[in-house]
């Protein structure tokens, strides 16, 4: 489970080529990433030299995703 | 030498007067009145103790305590706001929540949400911890049940475009407690099964409202608790008593006055009457339903001629649950606990 | 999903034997472990015959003082009886008994305790038959 250092989620969506807590160079690291439209909606997968925008409908404000780890709260 | 009628009546009232109260301290000890006996006696408390229930709806009760004193029927209602044992809602794993409420907000609001099931069921559950302070046992079915709240709102395709209501658009625009689900764990299946199943009281409470693409995802654990730690685990949602209120008339209140004197009184506390002379004449006819307002002390032509008070020793006890029990349970728990406190302290006292 | 919910371990072996099968009374109070985690001492302001004294309770505040205090003072060989909380942050509640010396502080506490008791059980088994009675005469009515 990813619980130790934050791992952003990728396009890629698999743990395949993404190694956490690994240095930098160690292995290729996935380039490209998820984000959602403000506008549309529509998940948007960008690469490094991409420019901020959406591919639907050209919107050029971005979300990222929320974190996929576990929060805990206390219901008080 | 016992004390005469008049002044037993005059010692179990406590005067409203306009603009103060008076006789407002009990007298009833060993020593206050010279040559009265004041020491408790079972038996006379048994002859002299009297309930009268008056409403006996499952979630709402009122009934009547008659002699007995303040510290006893204050007792009760502080162990049934603080003291009676519930089950609510304590910690949420949040998996996922990309809704517009924060993630800490959805759970306080959680947590306030009543529960109930199996009330057997829940005589098989133990503390995980009984205030915040105390270190939490390890999980296990004894201690801890589980729920979950996996909701996912989507697009309904079949609405013609012209469509505005949310609920007609969408499924799931809205996650009420229903969707709260109960993930029994071990032995929690057989405890409790089919119509005894942990859900919450009211189902149509709305926790969040959700849009196109937004999830909420969560485990819930719920604990056993008490209301001194957290008003969330307070098995009622009111539990009050007031005095039974006493209006005297001392001077027949006649003609024009007895319509004014009804009229400071809400409705159905007096009435009009004709008396034997033909003559109009104001009668309390239901004390129970004033207000004390002490409007009637405004007025000159009542000077001296009525008494407002309160009966010192009737109470008018009303408890509203929450649903995990019923009323009437929730007043014999109260009383149990109060029960439990003293054989422990006096078992203690024994053995040192 | 996260490796946290797993089954739950099951309760350690004593709690079991505890409840399987035992009979439980409606009217018996939820909870609780059948514990007796009261605490109580007697503080260090007592005379040398015992007729005064002050004890401390602890987990306790007006629920239990002011009745107990009542029906302390309801007691006849008792001078005087109050109690006190001395700290709003401290659950802790003191109670002082000065008798006229014919007992100790520490029986008038017992006898309080007891008296209480059985005022507890009166105000159930009336309840219960008020219960009976106006539900009868519902029926009756209906």
């Amino acid at each position: 489970m990813q619980r130790e250092g934050y791992v952003p989620p990728t396009a890629g969506g698999g743990t395949g080529s993404t190694r956490p807590g690994g240095a930098y160079g160690d292995a290729p690291r996935q380039t490209s990433m998820k984000y959602l439209c403000a506008d549309c909606g529509k998940s948007v997968t960008l690469n490094k030299a991409d420019p901020i925008r959406c591919k639907e409908c050209g919107f050029r404000i971005l979300y990222k995703e929320r974190t996929k780890r576990m929060v805990q709260f206390e219901a008080r | 030498m016992a004390p005469s009628k008049e002044e037993l009546e005059r010692r179990r009232i406590v005067g409203v007067e306009l603009e103060r109260v008076s006789n407002v301290t009990s007298t009833d000890f060993p020593g206050h009145y010279p040559g009265e006996d004041h020491s408790w006696n079972l038996n006379d408390f048994k002859k002299k103790f009297k309930i009268d229930i008056h409403k006996a709806n499952d979630l709402d009760y009122e009934f009547d305590l008659i002699g007995v004193d303040a510290s006893v029927a204050n007792a009760f209602r502080r162990i049934l706001i603080s003291e009676v044992p519930t089950l609510a809602i304590e910690t949420v794993f949040v998996h996922n929540n990309t809704s517009i409420v924060q993630d800490e907000v959805l759970a306080q609001r959680l947590g306030l949400v009543p529960l109930r099931g199996d009330k057997k069921g829940f005589q098989q559950l133990r503390w995980r911890k009984k205030s915040s302070d105390e270190p939490a046992a390890e999980a296990t079915d004894f201690n801890t049940v589980v729920m979950t709240l996996k909701v996912a709102c989507t697009r309904n395709h079949a609405t013609p475009a012209t469509e505005t209501d949310p609920h007609k658009l969408y499924f799931n625009s809205s996650v009420y407690a229903r969707d709260i689900k109960f993930a029994p764990q071990g032995r929690q299946s057989s405890w409790f099964s089919g119509a005894g199943e942990i859900r919450p009281v009211n189902p149509d409470i709305l926790l969040a409202k959700l849009r196109p693409g937004q999830e909420i995802d969560l485990e819930i654990h719920c604990v056993l608790g008490i209301g001194q730690d957290h008003a969330k685990f307070s098995p009622v949602a009111t539990a009050s008593y007031r005095l039974l209120p006493s209006i005297k008339i001392k001077q027949p209140i006649t003609g024009k006055d007895a319509e004014k004197f009804v009229n400071c009184f809400p409705k159905g506390v007096a009435e009009v009457r004709k008396d034997k002379a033909g003559e109009n004449t104001a009668v309390v006819v239901n004390p129970r339903k004033d207000t004390v307002s002490r409007e009637v002390l405004r007025h000159d032509e009542f000077k001296g001629k009525v008494e407002l008070g309160r009966i010192r020793d009737h109470f008018i006890f009303s408890i509203e649950s929450t649903g995990m029990y019923n009323s009437d349970e929730l007043f014999l728990q109260a009383v149990q606990i109060l029960k439990k406190k003293c054989t422990d302290f006096q078992e203690k006292l024994m053995e040192s | 999903m996260a490796d946290h919910d797993e089954t739950l371990p099951d309760a350690p072996e004593y709690a079991t034997s505890n409840v399987a099968g035992s009979e439980l009374s409606d009217d018996e109070p939820l909870d609780l472990t059948h514990e007796n985690n009261a605490k109580i001492i007697m503080l260090g302001t007592a005379t040398d015959d015992d007729s005064c004294a002050s004890f401390q309770f602890e987990n306790e505040d007006h629920t239990l003082g002011n009745a107990l205090r009542w029906i302390i003072m309801k007691n006849p060989q008792v001078e005087f009886c109050g109690y006190s909380i001395p700290h709003p942050s401290e659950p802790k509640m003191n109670m002082r008994i000065q008798t006229y010396g014919e007992i100790t502080a520490k029986d008038a506490l017992i006898k309080g305790l007891a008296d209480l008791r059985d005022l507890c059980d009166v105000v159930t088994d009336k309840f219960i038959a008020e219960k009976q009675r106006f539900l009868a005469e519902k029926q009756r009515s209906a």
